[in-house]
């Protein structure tokens, strides 16, 4: 006979807590084992869900703000609705999935893991991606993937203006139309590993890679010894 | 963390596609505006268009420091045209001029006039439909000081502040208006304000404060009043003012809402068959008395242009956005 009980599961009801009390409890729930955690009424709450390094599958039942998933490590998150500014900002490691639109800077700065939109993304989607792959089913905006220095964005629809401007390093895969390449982005032939990665991580969200068009941006390399006077390698950002 | 340029202003508005809503403008633009003190603590303001009032009357809302010559106002406008009604609210004073019998105002020579007359004092709106408020501090000290939860009327904007190009006090506080019945509302930072302020100037344009958003109002206002038409003034503003803006602008029979050609600043556009209303962020509209969660939410474009007309709360053309002319 058992004398203790584990909690496997649970359900936080945002409309009780503070958000800090909210990721307070995220937090002991992780350290005690728990291994699924509901979020009821988020109610478009900015920062739920930060800071949470531990390996734990937490479900949002609704539309959440900002930084949702920031700084998390080994997380496992989906959220049932749209997300605001910065889904998964600086994400170490784990998963955050959009079940609908992303609004601007999804996956800010993230190092590692995944951050798949099931929807459109808006402006700067991947801005300064550092590592994590970032995967969107829909558009992304304008300057998506700005100084990006790491990792892979893959867009399955069409990219705003000024795409990859300053790309330091990473890949950029486009399936649609992309309205203009940043400063220093370039186009480059996809290869038969580009393809093999694609279909790999799209996979999983019920995608077939190779029936779309897809198009890689890189860095251009033009801009990594800078001369003032070769502004001919300057693109005009306006 | 950083919050970054997420924070900073918040601005809403409100447009009822029926008149049985109009008694609720007031209590749901406060409630609308009121999370977004988060983003700014420092004051907050609304432009209200009221349905109420008769169409000859002309409603000018000033404000004064201490004990100002009230009845020195008065007196210098019934020169100019009957006042129907006044009356005293904080700080200032609304009055009511019955224009019936007048052909119309010559509103340039009047805010000239006031100006010269009157230069410590500060004209926040004119108009036949647009009553202006503004407070510092939360959101309850402006329905606390002018009751405005009780407000009729088709449409409003609305704004909640943080300082950061200028000063925190009433005066400086948004909606700014320029012109008859013209109203905005503005998050971001404008900048060459100065050099656009001192080309209206030379127009005879003028500013009531050094808040850089108070020149959107007036850039607006000089262009329509030459003729052109609301949609065409907005693309130009798009390139010939720098700086981040998300902004509302609120006449008697339009509002409209822009965003810069990054897209710095927020903004969600919710629309159902009873209203269509705008917040800086989602968890706003949220405190709307109906909200539907499945009603159409979307977020406007870098450098698109979204105008409504405010009798139907339909929107004028399709969003266009500037990046694919």
């Amino acid at each position: 006979m058992s004398n203790s009980v584990t909690i496997t599961k649970t359900t936080i009801d945002c409309a009780q807590f503070s958000t800090r009390e909210i990721n307070q409890q995220l937090k002991a729930l992780a350290a005690e084992g728990v291994q699924e955690i509901t979020i009821l009424n988020p109610q478009g709450r900015h920062n739920l869900g930060v800071g949470l390094e531990a390996p734990v599958t937490v479900r949002f039942q609704g539309p959440v703000g900002y930084y949702c998933g920031g700084l998390g490590d080994g997380i496992r998150f989906t959220i049932d609705g749209t997300c605001g500014w910065s889904v998964g900002e600086n994400l170490m490691s784990g998963q955050i999935v959009v079940q609908g639109n992303a609004s601007a800077m999804a996956a800010a700065s993230a190092h590692g893991g995944v951050v798949c939109i099931l929807g459109d993304a808006g402006p700067r989607a991947g801005i300064s991606l550092k590592g994590a792959t970032l995967i969107v089913t829909g558009s992304v905006g304008h300057s998506s993937a700005f100084m990006m220095q790491q990792g892979r964005m893959i867009v399955c629809g069409d990219a705003g203006p000024n795409l990859g401007d300053s790309i330091y390093d990473g890949e950029i895969f486009v399936a649609g139309a992309i309205a203009s390449l940043g400063a220093d982005a370039k186009l480059v032939p996809m290869t038969e590993q580009d393809w093999q990665v694609l279909t790999t991580e799209l996979a999983p969200w019920g995608i077939t890679a190779k029936v779309h068009p897809f198009k890689k941006i890189v860095c251009a390399q033009q801009l990594y010894h800078f001369q003032a006077k070769d502004f001919s390698k300057w693109k005009d950002a306006y | 963390m950083t919050l970054g340029e997420g924070t900073v202003c918040g601005i809403a508005g409100i447009i009822y596609r029926h008149s049985r809503d109009y008694s609720r403008l007031g209590s749901d633009l406060l409630t609308l505006i009121q999370p977004l003190e988060s983003r700014g603590p420092d004051s907050s303001g609304v432009a209200l268009y009221h349905s109420h009032q008769p169409s000859s009357v002309f409603t000018i809302v000033l404000r004064g420091q201490g004990k100002s010559r009230w009845q020195d106002v008065l007196q210098w406008f019934e020169a100019i045209a009957p006042v129907a009604q006044t009356a005293a609210i904080t700080n200032g004073q609304r009055i009511r001029l019955d224009l019936s019998g007048l052909e119309g105002l010559d509103l340039t020579t009047v805010r000239w006039g006031f100006r010269q007359q009157f230069p410590d004092l500060h004209w926040v709106s004119a108009g036949y439909s647009l009553e202006v408020y503004k407070e510092v501090g939360a959101v309850a000290n402006l329905d606390n000081a002018y009751g405005l939860h009780d407000f009729s009327g088709s449409h409003g904007i609305g704004h909640t502040r943080m300082a950061t190009e200028s000063a925190v006090d009433t005066d400086h506080c948004h909606p700014f208006t320029a012109g008859t019945d013209l109203a905005i509302v503005h998050n971001g930072q404008i900048s060459n304000y100065y050099r656009l302020r001192f080309q209206l100037e030379r127009s005879g344009v003028i500013f009531e404060t050094d808040n850089d958003s108070e020149l959107l109002a007036h850039y607006i206002n000089y262009h329509l009043q030459q003729g052109e038409a609301l949609e065409s003034v907005l693309y130009r503003l798009l390139d010939v003012v720098d700086g981040t803006y998300t902004f509302l602008v609120a006449t008697v029979d339009y509002v409209g809402l822009v965003r810069d050609r990054t897209a710095a600043k927020p903004a969600v556009i919710y629309e159902t068959e009873n209203m269509v209303a705008i917040a800086s962020e989602y968890r706003a509209l949220l405190n709307l008395p109906d909200f539907n969660p499945k009603a159409t939410v979307r977020e406007p474009d870098a450098s698109e242009i979204n105008i409504w007309s405010t009798a139907t709360g339909l929107k004028l053309a399709p969003p266009l956005s500037k990046a694919l002319l």
